[in-house]
């Protein structure tokens, strides 16, 4: 298998001819691009929500761009910072990017809140980490980072690295951050009271960061009415390593290991959002057998994260058996997973227009293997855990959230398909040759805990089934892309064969593949629920921004919602049954 | 206080005593360790795991490095604690745990058959369970820390509500046997076992000594998931220990008891008593651990309602149907006040 | 012998427990020093030889009643030490009244211990069966009583409890939570 010498044109020659000169290649993975004034902005995200003809029910994400740095701007503007809403219709997959110029002088915008509840995470997010402060956001406070934290990270006159700072001294008002959520509010009000409604004396209780039913270091900050919970106050940005500041400093290929670090559970499915950003802005095409590759990696992986949320479910409800079950059929999994990437929770395989190897020989025989057993394991939980009279009266109304407060909240996944939603983007907006296969999207109407586990394991079955068609259907060719500007060849015996291959190949390893200018939004149904990853390039070495839109941060949100009222156990059922990753929330 | 040695001086009386006790504590503070092991070798089985397997062979020597690691390690008692009480409670435990076993019958020999022949035998048993409460709710308190309180104070409720079905459970098969005394009730199963009448009241002091000894899937009290390690969170070393003992030990009572009570105690072909005993004890032991293995924990609201709307009304059920067959069939059970 | 030496330990016991049970500030230790005058009583009573009666002292009273005393407590306890007037030293005033009752209890104690030998030990009192022939025959009208005072406490007990609020799973509006 040779290169062909038509396609594998020098680094320096293409610069020139295409990508910086060529200038701005546009945006992809959103249908449309508007720009709207700060002062309209609610108006007009309220007209979109509603819109008779082509409503945006959810907000998919919300960030900000420091530009300041930026070269060939595309608007051409002077505004240092951006906000960027993207606006989504989940059952037709239509997508809006929304820019908003933030003032320079007052670097304040309003807030959304009161149109997209998720907004309020996210506004925390960009005023924690672009000092953009939002009006009349109701808990405006600091999120990922600690409350005394100098300097907002994700500005680009922010350091990099640790080293690059001055050493960090502990100061005793550091610590005092720990109960400091008495009397925070934007009109005043405390938060956590410690008298209730009716006069009772609550007990405010600090769930972790360090607790055995935590998942993590999450921190759940309750007050305590008995063993009825008043209020719930979620605190994260305890696992918080800047995932996405780490982008702007590593080049395009050498951030995928980093993704696999972000929902750890998730495996390949991390890296497929983002080598699909970087290819649509490459416009590389993916041979079909590395689409197919990807795909039967994404269900394996997938298979795999579901395991993990039933067993430690079960746990986290008592059952201390099933989740040794599962992991038992997990380790087969890794197993599989270490024949075919070398790697087991983290496998780094995908690469910008394929993937790093080909599948091993005889990679079909474990699979088969695997998949005999399956069905086997999969009616043992069921008969175990989900069928248990006493896991059903732990799981059954607990946590309920209908399908419309899920779109709300932004909640994405299986935990929208538990609550009555047969929204899955690889049936809505086929993606990485999903469209061949057929599959059932499994949901369930109850909308509690309970539901949610049915949708889990209905889908472990739904992705055994793919794999088999994968097994059946995989195409034999390339593995990578031959469009070596952006991929790498595939192996060096052929790199050496000729000069013009051998040049691309080492600048693309030593200094970095630069991608033209643009920005590009991947999209997968990743275990947990929709993962984006928007990477912005300005033309250079490494993504000018990378924002990752994690499913868990969204999910996580929605623990009060799921549980004040209810009792203190139904928390840990529906931290359980939510499956996040405290990776993922942070990043 | 009557027995068969009660012509005997004082000191012959208590020598005999003090032989009984020291042979039955030595016995169980030693087996204990070993059922501990048992444990979690079975629930590993059940798992697919090998379980501890490398202090000696089978890691038969598992209980031993536990000991000693216990006995050595740092007892530490945290500034905040009430310490009078935060050491009192795991010693009430275990001292009400041990007490119990006096009234055990072993075999049907009235003088070496059980350290404490007692008339009242079942009373004591009760009495001293319901003391039992006292360590957890103290440990909990005087903890001093949220968790342990909450802890202490899901212990308390769960107690005092599953001590109410366990004793009325216990009550209808002392109607059949017509006695208190454990040896009689032994006794008066000599036709039947009292399973076999009173299948109800063994479901429902089953359940309650589940709830009573604090196992899934009643183990509110120390929910992992949710309160840390709940009454005892504050506890290390060999105050935890203590706790572990107790624990085991209430699990092994209730066991013999229910041996005793439902099982025709030491009654068996072939084999002597003693031996009988422990087989009985060694199957309910391995339902207790193969339930903990199996099943989720009851929310605390649903425990409460299985305590109350089920298992008391049940109770009192079998307590009227028990009343109703021991007037009416006399022949039945002969020993039934009538 | 033996049974006399343990009255009067028992008996002492149960006085200077009792005592502390009034004199001790913690109302937690209060409850304990009942809890252990209330064995020391049993004791009593087995001294007498009415292990019967011992055995269900501790049943109901240690082992049911005190609990839930000791429950209650604890939750007052937890919500931090409040100025109260129950842990301030009484004035002399205030010693007058319950000074009076006490010291005509022990007058009548006194005297009625005085009248005569406690009474010779019943076999009803060793034994369950006898115990119970006399409540549900000679003493049944008292027995019926004391189970409709019971009922009626326990209705009481019911109704009160009912009162309470217990937020309601399902009735908070979700755009409650906004923080």
């Amino acid at each position: 298998m040779k290169f062909s010498r038509n396609v594998a044109k020098p680094l320096w020659e293409s610069k020139d001819n295409e990508h910086l000169k060529g200038g701005f290649s546009g945006y992809h993975g959103v249908a449309e691009v508007r720009t709207i004034a700060a002062d309209k902005l609610v108006d007009e995200l309220q007209a979109l929500k509603t819109d008779a003809e082509r409503p945006f029910p959810v907000l998919f994400d919300l960030t900000a761009i420091d530009e300041s740095q930026m070269v060939n701007r595309p608007d051409k503007a002077t505004h240092r910072f951006t906000a960027q809403y993207t606006v989504w219709n989940p059952s037709k997959d239509d997508r809006i990017l929304i820019k908003v110029p933030v003032d320079d002088e007052t670097l304040k915008l309003p807030t959304v809140e009161g149109v997209y509840k998720n907004a309020n995470w996210y506004e925390r997010e960009v005023y924690d980490m672009f000092g953009i402060s939002f009006e009349g956001h109701p808990y405006l406070r600091r999120i990922l980072m600690p409350e005394w934290w100098e300097g907002f990270p994700l500005r680009k006159d922010h350091a990099n690295r640790a080293t690059e700072m001055a050493p960090l001294v502990v100061t005793p008002n550091m610590l005092e951050d720990f109960e400091g959520y008495e009397n925070f509010n934007a009109s005043g009000d405390s938060v956590m009271r410690r008298v209730s409604d009716t006069g009772e004396e609550l007990m405010v209780i600090n769930l972790g960061p360090n607790h055995p039913g935590t998942h993590g270091v999450l921190r759940v900050v309750l007050t305590l009415n008995g063993e009825y919970m008043e209020k719930v106050l979620p605190v994260i940005g305890y696992h918080h390593r800047g995932a996405e500041k780490m982008a702007e400093r590593q080049t395009f290929h050498t951030y995928i290991p980093y993704c696999d670090r972000v929902d750890y559970l998730g495996g390949t499915n991390n890296e497929m959002p983002y080598v699909m950003a970087c290819e649509k802005l490459a416009g590389v095409e993916v041979p079909a057998r590395a689409q197919m590759a990807r795909v039967l990696l994404a269900e394996l992986y997938r298979i795999c994260n579901h395991l993990v949320w039933l067993g430690t479910l079960g746990h986290d409800v008592g059952a201390m058996t099933p989740v040794f079950y599962t992991f038992r059929e997990r380790e087969h999994l890794f197993k599989i997973s270490e024949m075919i990437t070398g790697g087991r929770m983290h496998p780094n395989f995908l690469r910008i227009g394929g993937m790093s190897m080909d599948l091993p020989p005889g990679w079909r025989e474990p699979l088969k293997f695997f998949l005999k057993d399956f069905d086997k394991a999969l009616t043992e939980y069921d008969q175990l855990l989900i069928q248990n009279p006493i896991f059903k009266s732990r799981t059954k109304q607990v946590g309920v959230m209908s399908e419309e407060e899920c779109l709300e909240w932004g909640v994405t996944g299986p935990n929208l398909r538990g609550s009555g939603s047969k929204l899955d983007l690889r049936k809505t907006n086929p993606y990485s040759g999903y469209e061949q296969f057929e599959f059932d999207i499994p949901s369930d109407t109850g909308g509690d805990c309970w539901s949610r586990a049915m949708v889990r394991h209905a889908e472990m079955e739904q992705s055994a089934r793919i794999i088999r068609q994968c097994i059946d259907l995989m195409p034999e060719g390339d593995y990578i892309s031959r469009d070596n500007r952006y991929a790498f060849p595939p192996k060096k015996a052929e790199t050496m064969m000729d000069i013009e291959t051998l040049i691309n190949h080492f600048l693309a390893v030593g200094w970095g593949l630069d991608l033209p200018a643009g920005e590009s939004l991947g999209m997968v149904e990743g275990p947990k629920g929709v993962i984006g990853y928007h990477v912005v390039s300005d033309g250079r070495t490494s993504p000018y921004r990378l924002r990752v839109r994690a499913p868990s941060f969204a999910h996580m949100q929605t623990l009060p919602a799921l549980s004040e009222g209810h009792l203190l156990s139904d928390l840990l059922a529906n931290i359980a049954a939510m499956d996040f990753v405290l990776a993922d929330i942070d990043r | 206080m009557t027995g068969a040695l009660s012509n005997e001086p004082l000191w012959y009386q208590l020598l005999i005593a003090v032989i009984k006790a020291s042979v039955l504590m030595g016995a169980l503070l030693g087996v204990t360790g070993w059922l501990v092991l048992a444990e979690r070798k079975i629930i590993a089985w059940l798992q697919g795991r090998p379980g501890p397997n490398r202090a000696g062979p089978m890691g038969l020597f598992q209980p031993v490095a536990d000991v000693l690691k216990l006995l050595t390690k740092e007892e530490s008692i945290p500034p905040f604690v009430n310490k009078i009480l935060f050491i009192a409670a795991p010693a009430i435990i275990t001292i009400t745990a041990m007490v119990s076993y006096a009234i055990i019958p072993w075999g049907p020999n009235p003088v070496w058959g059980a350290i404490s022949n007692l008339n009242l035998g079942v009373l004591l048993f009760l009495a001293l369970s319901s003391l039992g409460v006292y360590s957890i709710v103290l440990a909990g308190w005087s903890s001093n820390s949220k968790y342990a309180v909450l802890g202490g104070l899901r212990a308390t409720a769960q107690m005092i509500s599953y001590e109410l079905s366990l004793s009325m459970a216990l009550l209808a098969a002392v109607m059949m046997a017509g006695t208190l005394n454990f040896q009689l009730i032994v006794e008066a199963q000599r036709p039947f076992w009292f399973i076999l009448l009173q299948p109800l009241g063994f479901f429902i002091f089953f359940v309650s000594a589940i709830a009573e000894s604090r196992r899934t899937p009643f183990d509110l009290p120390e929910a992992e998931n949710e309160l840390v390690a709940g009454f005892h969170t504050e506890y290390s070393a060999m105050k935890f220990a203590l706790f572990f003992l107790g624990e085991y030990m209430g699990v092994i009572l209730l066991s013999g008891i229910m041996a005793t009570v439902y099982l025709g105690g030491y009654q068996g072909p072939i084999l002597p008593g003693p031996v009988w005993m422990i087989l009985k004890i060694a199957v309910l032991f391995f339902v207790f651990v193969w339930i903990r293995a199996t099943y989720p924990r009851f929310r605390y609201d649903h425990l409460m309602q299985i305590g109350w709307k089920w298992l008391i009304p049940l109770a009192v059920l079998n307590l009227i149907i028990t009343a109703v067959l021991c007037l009416t069939f006399p022949n039945l059970v002969p020993n039934a006040i009538h | 012998m033996a049974q006399n030496i343990l009255f009067y330990l028992a008996a002492v016991m149960a006085v200077a427990t009792t005592s502390m049970v009034v004199i001790t500030r913690n109302a937690v230790y209060a409850v304990l020093y009942l809890i252990m005058s209330l064995f020391a009583v049993a004791l009593v009573f087995l001294s007498l030889n009415a292990p019967f009666l011992a055995l269900v002292e501790i049943i109901v009273y240690a082992g049911a009643i005190m609990v839930l005393f000791l429950f209650v407590v604890m939750m007052l306890n937890l919500q931090g030490q409040r100025g109260d007037e129950a842990t301030k030293r009484p004035t002399r005033r205030q010693m007058i009244v319950p000074g009076a009752l006490a010291l005509l209890l022990l007058i009548l104690i006194v005297v009625s211990l005085s009248a005569g030998t406690p009474a010779a030990t019943n076999a009803a009192l060793s034994d369950p069966k006898l115990l119970g022939e006399l409540l549900f025959t000679k003493h049944y009208l008292g027995v019926k009583l004391s189970g409709i005072i019971l009922l009626i406490g326990t209705i009481g007990g019911l109704h009160i409890g009912r009162g309470g609020s217990i937020p309601s799973t399902m009735e908070k509006p979700i755009d409650d939570v906004t923080h």
